[in-house]
């Protein structure tokens, strides 16, 4: 199996854009290509993730994407996995790289909602839930979460107020991201007051509903020391998957398909959870975090809010968790925040993270699923 | 290929299980090699992998384990806002089923562990209502 290295990347903002969804791909793109230093001729292939093209009159972005890059006869695939679309873009990317069928890829992903409002957004990401048993039953993704939220608080030593901490904490870590969606300073009292959304979960528990554009090149370590010194490693990659519906779940606190992608991408790098220096993970709604931090090994079940609370998972902590603002203050758009996470550990590891760097850094994980956790992947990286 | 898969079994089991949760009734499959129990829509067994199933139906009864109380809601359901989507375990077994639940306003109204049963199925999917 080849090694494989990101050697560029690059974002549009997060937040509400007016550029069309083909645009605001191809600007991710451009720069990530000249983050990279590379010629677009030199990449061989690209993965494009999206969920809902439709909303802008155009799915099927690869060839699009790649037309404009002055590359229409390169391969392109076009990939929708809900929330979890960008991170299982990058492990297809990883994976064609690693067997050598591609020497560098591109890998963008996309979203773009904002124009159609919040009753049409609620509505159609009810349909990446398992939707005869959810969505149709008037389950929207902050109900489901809220349902996971209500089955941790009433097992575990845990309140709302703790839940309202991770929104603090990845609120004061966006305001130190300019592409970040929400730069925002926000307090518990403002999360406890704002309006309810599902029980018990508040606005300020729930992401935001974001445009943007993230992209990354992938390729073979002969290629990154052919052109850069500026790249890091892919030392682990892994993936899983969950019970579509929450009613197939044994346990409503954990997210069975984080702990086999862990589990996969820890054993690939020959590493532990202890190893992690900081962690880009997928906190859609405040319990998420939570949850993933018990399911990613950082936390025994039911002490994830510990995380929050000592100030472990802050930017000085033991273990940073969301740096760069997370899904809660960078924003979610959902096509492009698996890509994003990359990103921000491209730009941690490569000195490129401002004000929100991370202290001696060398190792940093990414972790992103669709829906509730169906499906998973987890990704490993180290600088060199 | 297509006619050998469907002797063995139906295509969709959907429609019996709709027509089930109709009667009050959960419709779950039992794998005729290793027991395991599954929501009729599986096709082939989560423990197994065998294909046969006999059916096990349930009465739709049993205890709440988690729920949302919904504010804003998916197009279509303005008209019941505020209402509880919920997780109920069946009693006697360890399946779980999930639902709409009206008249839900405060979680006061609805604590863990409340007896609730399905009471049937339309445009809202699963209903569930207190006991």
């Amino acid at each position: 199996m080849e090694k494989v290295c990101v050697i560029g990347a690059g974002s549009t903002k997060y937040g509400k854009l007016a550029d069309s969804i083909s645009d605001i791909t191809v600007q991710a793109s451009v720069d990530a290509i000249d983050s990279a230093g590379i010629d677009p001729k030199e990449i061989k292939a690209g993965y494009i993730s999206n969920v809902f093209g439709v909303a802008d009159k155009q799915v099927h972005l690869g060839p699009v994407v790649m037309n404009n890059l002055g590359i229409p006869e390169r391969p392109s695939l076009s990939i929708e996995s809900a929330c979890g679309s960008g991170s299982v873009s990058f492990r297809e990317a990883f994976a064609n790289v690693a067997a050598g069928f591609y020497d560098a890829v591109l890998v963008t992903g996309v979203e773009k909602v904002t124009h159609t409002g919040t009753e049409w957004t609620t509505t159609y990401f009810s349909y990446c839930s398992d939707f005869f048993y959810e969505g149709q039953a008037g389950a929207s993704f902050p109900g489901l979460f809220a349902s996971m939220a209500r089955a941790y608080l009433s097992e575990f030593k845990a309140t709302e107020e703790d839940l309202a901490m991770v929104a603090v904490k990845n609120h004061d870590n966006g305001l130190l991201n300019p592409k970040a969606h929400l730069r925002k300073k926000i307090t518990i009292d403002d999360v406890m007051s704002s309006a309810v959304v599902a029980s018990p979960l508040k606005l300020y528990d729930c992401c935001p509903f974001s445009d943007g554009a993230s992209s990354v090149i992938l390729c073979s370590e002969k290629f990154a020391k052919d052109h850069t010194k500026d790249y890091i490693k892919v030392i682990g990659s892994g993936r899983g998957g969950s019970p579509a519906a929450l009613q197939g779940r044994e346990h409503l606190t954990t997210i069975p398909s984080t702990k086999i992608a862990a589990e996969a991408a820890y054993k690939m790098a020959g590493i532990k959870p202890k190893d992690i220096d900081f962690a880009e993970v997928h906190d859609c709604f405040t319990i998420a975090e939570i949850v993933d931090s018990e399911d990613l090994g950082f936390f025994e079940k039911g002490k994830g809010v510990e995380g929050v609370r000592e100030n472990y998972t802050s930017r000085k902590g033991d273990i940073p968790i969301n740096p760069s603002g997370g899904l809660k203050s960078k924003g979610h758009p959902i096509g492009a925040t698996g890509v994003g996470q990359v990103v921000e550990v491209f730009d941690q590891l490569t000195g490129k993270a401002g004000e929100r760097t991370i202290n001696d850094a060398k190792i940093g994980l990414t972790h992103n699923f669709g829906a509730t956790g169906a499906s998973c992947a987890v990704h490993i990286f180290q600088s060199v | 290929m297509l006619y050998i898969y469907s002797k063995v079994c139906k295509l969709s089991a959907k429609q019996e299980f709709i027509d089930a949760a109709k009667l009050g009734k959960v419709l779950a499959r039992k794998c005729k090699k290793c027991g395991e129990l599954h929501l009729a829509t599986v096709y082939f067994c989560q423990n197994c992998g065998h294909r046969e199933f006999e059916n096990a139906p349930f009465e739709g009864q049993g205890s709440i384990v988690t729920y949302t109380i919904i504010t804003v809601p998916p197009a279509g359901f303005e008209k019941y806002t505020p209402y509880a989507w919920v997780v109920l375990k069946l009693n006697n077994s360890d399946l779980r089923i999930s639902g709409f639940m009206a008249g839900i306003a405060k979680p006061s109204d609805l604590p863990i562990g409340t007896k609730a049963k399905i009471v049937g199925f339309d445009d809202r999917g699963i209903l569930i209502e207190k006991q």
